[in-house]
């Protein structure tokens, strides 16, 4: 769906944003691009999405070389989710959908009120105007809006950005349903516990180098110690311990009355951003 | 294309509607109206002086009724005190004497001459008269022509700017870049609801000051050169959007451009101040067209060469800027 090679890009002659990304999306896949502020994941979200012109290398998207993709058929094939919800604060959810939804061919537009009732958007809201919506409310106006024209492709920018938990679940459930149906989505996140669940692969992203690329479960493992926690019960007193995980093998090699938890030592995605980046989370 | 260009000028018409612009116009074709029937050419058909005559012996036998008789010398010295624009004839003597308060010495001939004027009504002026308009149709003509380049180049300009920086505050415009829409209906749209609005609000300003018959005669040429005036000063509006942080400086910029546009323009080609470089002032130009088509004078061709190439220009340029406005950071 997506094949990137030797990607440059230069917003002047001194201040190269992107030094030469190489990675590829497979169609159906769920793809994370992480990566601290300033790294490069908004250029590159934008190269990809034909905002911005004049990149070095190669992009293709739909077996299509990003160059020549600058008309109307490229754009009715993705959907975009800003960072910011951006909307028209003095249109109603609904004239706002009706009026992105026009520039898509009809059979190809989805039901604005079937796709904001799967948003679990307040009815009460629907005709009254965006500016009295809160953060969350828009958020799901901006998700209906990416999908409004079912697109092959979706661009996700901090999905869950502005959501409550519950809200949050019902995003993460709505991208999954998405993948189901076939399409391919990229999604560009702070937010670890989105990429954990969400995505298939993800790739990190520092300075305009792509630094680590796999599936989130192998890029713990590989930094893993291998090492478990065991909170146990023995003669009334409660105790831990930490082991190899391989001496588990053979069973609990210490004597104990109850096993109370077992955690593994594996470090999460954050550790793993904040070792392959070099920066924590802003 | 043709249905995304009308989904975005419906949208701009509700975006207008909303910003209470229509509103805003017609309260101004309202005041402009009131201003130039009620006002403006009263003041215009009033005498420019009062004129008071002293003639005890009854020597001035054709006086115009424009002159206030007065019963003695100092009857009208206590006139001149409270009218000092006033002029003042002493016809005691055996010469005319002319008693007026000093003002700039080539006003005062001036006064001086009228009032003398009217003590012989009947000689007329020697002068020949050249046109056809009679002095209320000028007056009407040359207040609406300069109420009009005035909403054209102020307040349509803030109206399309207003409009644009809305959008650019709610981030809309980056949306419209992945839209499958080609881009340059997103100008064309806004430049399409304001110059349609700015149409009708000359016909209605013509109609309404010039007078039915003389401004429906007139308005092929005038709805021509407000055309130009329009695309102009909106082009110049969303290049200001775009380029400029917020409305605060959009408000300094407005400010610069009315005084440095507009004030000069006025001043040359409505008086006798006439600056050197006035002629490549291009507002000018374009304001002189506009007096053109009131006065139905021809307008040389070169002129709508230079304005059609102005107007391309400005497209491109402002084209230029919205591309990189859709490009920008959230």
């Amino acid at each position: 769906m997506i094949e990137v090679k030797n990607l440059t890009f230069f917003y002047s002659k001194d201040k190269q944003a992107l030094h030469g990304l190489d990675f590829t999306v497979e169609d159906g896949e769920i793809f994370g691009f992480l990566g601290p502020n300033g790294s490069g994941k908004s250029t590159t979200q934008k190269i990809l999405t034909g905002i911005l012109k004049g990149h070095g290398g190669k992009v293709s998207l739909f077996g299509q070389d990003i160059s020549a993709a600058h008309g109307p058929e490229f754009f009715q094939k993705i959907g975009v989710l800003f960072e910011f919800p951006y909307l028209y604060a003095n249109l109603s959810a609904v004239d706002n959908l009706n009026y992105f939804a026009s520039f898509y061919p009809k059979e190809q537009r989805r039901d604005v009120g079937e796709l904001l009732e799967t948003l679990e958007f307040k009815p009460d809201f629907l005709k009254k105007p965006v500016s009295s919506y809160s953060k969350g409310m828009r958020q799901r106006v901006s998700m209906a809006r990416a999908l409004v024209s079912n697109p092959r492709l979706l661009f996700l920018d901090e999905p869950t950005s502005g959501l409550d938990p519950s809200g949050a679940v019902l995003f993460r459930r709505i991208i999954e349903q998405e993948r189901k149906k076939g399409t391919t989505i990229f999604v560009t996140t702070h937010n670890m516990m989105d990429a954990d669940l969400l995505c298939d692969r993800v790739a990190f992203i520092s300075n305009g180098n792509l630094v680590a690329l796999d599936t989130p479960k192998r890029l713990k493992e590989k930094n893993s110690n291998h090492r478990v926690v065991i909170d146990y019960l023995y003669q009334g007193q409660r105790e831990t311990k930490t082991i190899e995980a391989q001496e588990l093998e053979a069973g609990i090699p210490f004597a104990h009355d109850e096993i109370v938890s077992i955690h593994s030592q594996e470090p999460t995605l954050e550790d793993m951003f904040i070792q392959y980046t070099g920066r924590g989370l802003s | 294309m043709w249905k995304g260009f009308c989904a975005l000028f419906k949208k701009d018409c509700r975006m207008l509607v909303s910003g209470k612009f229509f509103l805003m116009a017609v309260g101004f074709l309202a005041l402009y109206t009131a201003y130039v029937n009620l006002g403006y050419i009263r003041f215009m058909q009033m005498s420019p002086y009062n004129v008071y005559l002293y003639d005890p012996a009854g020597t001035q036998t054709e006086v115009s009724s424009l002159v206030h008789a007065v019963a003695s010398l100092e009857a009208m010295d206590e006139a001149l005190l409270a009218d000092a624009n006033g002029v003042g004839l002493d016809a005691s003597g055996e010469t005319v004497r002319v008693v007026l308060y000093a003002g700039a010495e080539h006003v005062d001939r001036h006064r001086a001459d009228y009032a003398l004027s009217l003590l012989r009504p009947s000689t007329g002026s020697a002068s020949e008269i050249i046109g056809t308009n009679t002095p209320e149709q000028k007056a009407r003509k040359e207040i609406t022509c300069e109420l009009l380049f005035f909403e054209l180049a102020a307040v349509g300009f803030l109206g399309i700017a207003a409009v644009l920086f809305k959008e650019k505050g709610m981030g809309v415009i980056r949306v419209h870049a992945i839209l499958p829409l080609r881009k340059e209906l997103f100008l064309l749209s806004k430049l399409m609801v304001f110059l349609l609005s700015d149409l009708v609000f000359a016909i209605l300003l013509t109609l309404l000051n010039v007078g039915l018959a003389d401004g429906a005669a007139l308005l092929p040429a005038v709805l021509l050169q407000t055309a130009i005036l329009s695309l102009v000063m909106a082009l110049v509006g969303l290049l200001c959007a775009l380029l400029l942080k917020d409305f605060r400086q959009f408000t300094l910029a407005y400010l610069i451009i009315a005084i440095f546009a507009a004030t000069p323009v006025f001043l040359s080609a409505n008086t006798s101040v006439k600056f050197d470089w006035i002629a490549y002032h291009p507002f000018y130009h374009v304001y002189m067209g506009l007096k053109n088509a009131y006065f139905g004078m021809d307008i040389s061709p070169i002129y709508y060469v230079g304005a059609v190439s102005m107007i391309l220009l400005l497209f491109l340029v402002v084209q230029c800027a919205f591309h990189r406005e859709m490009g920008k950071e959230g």
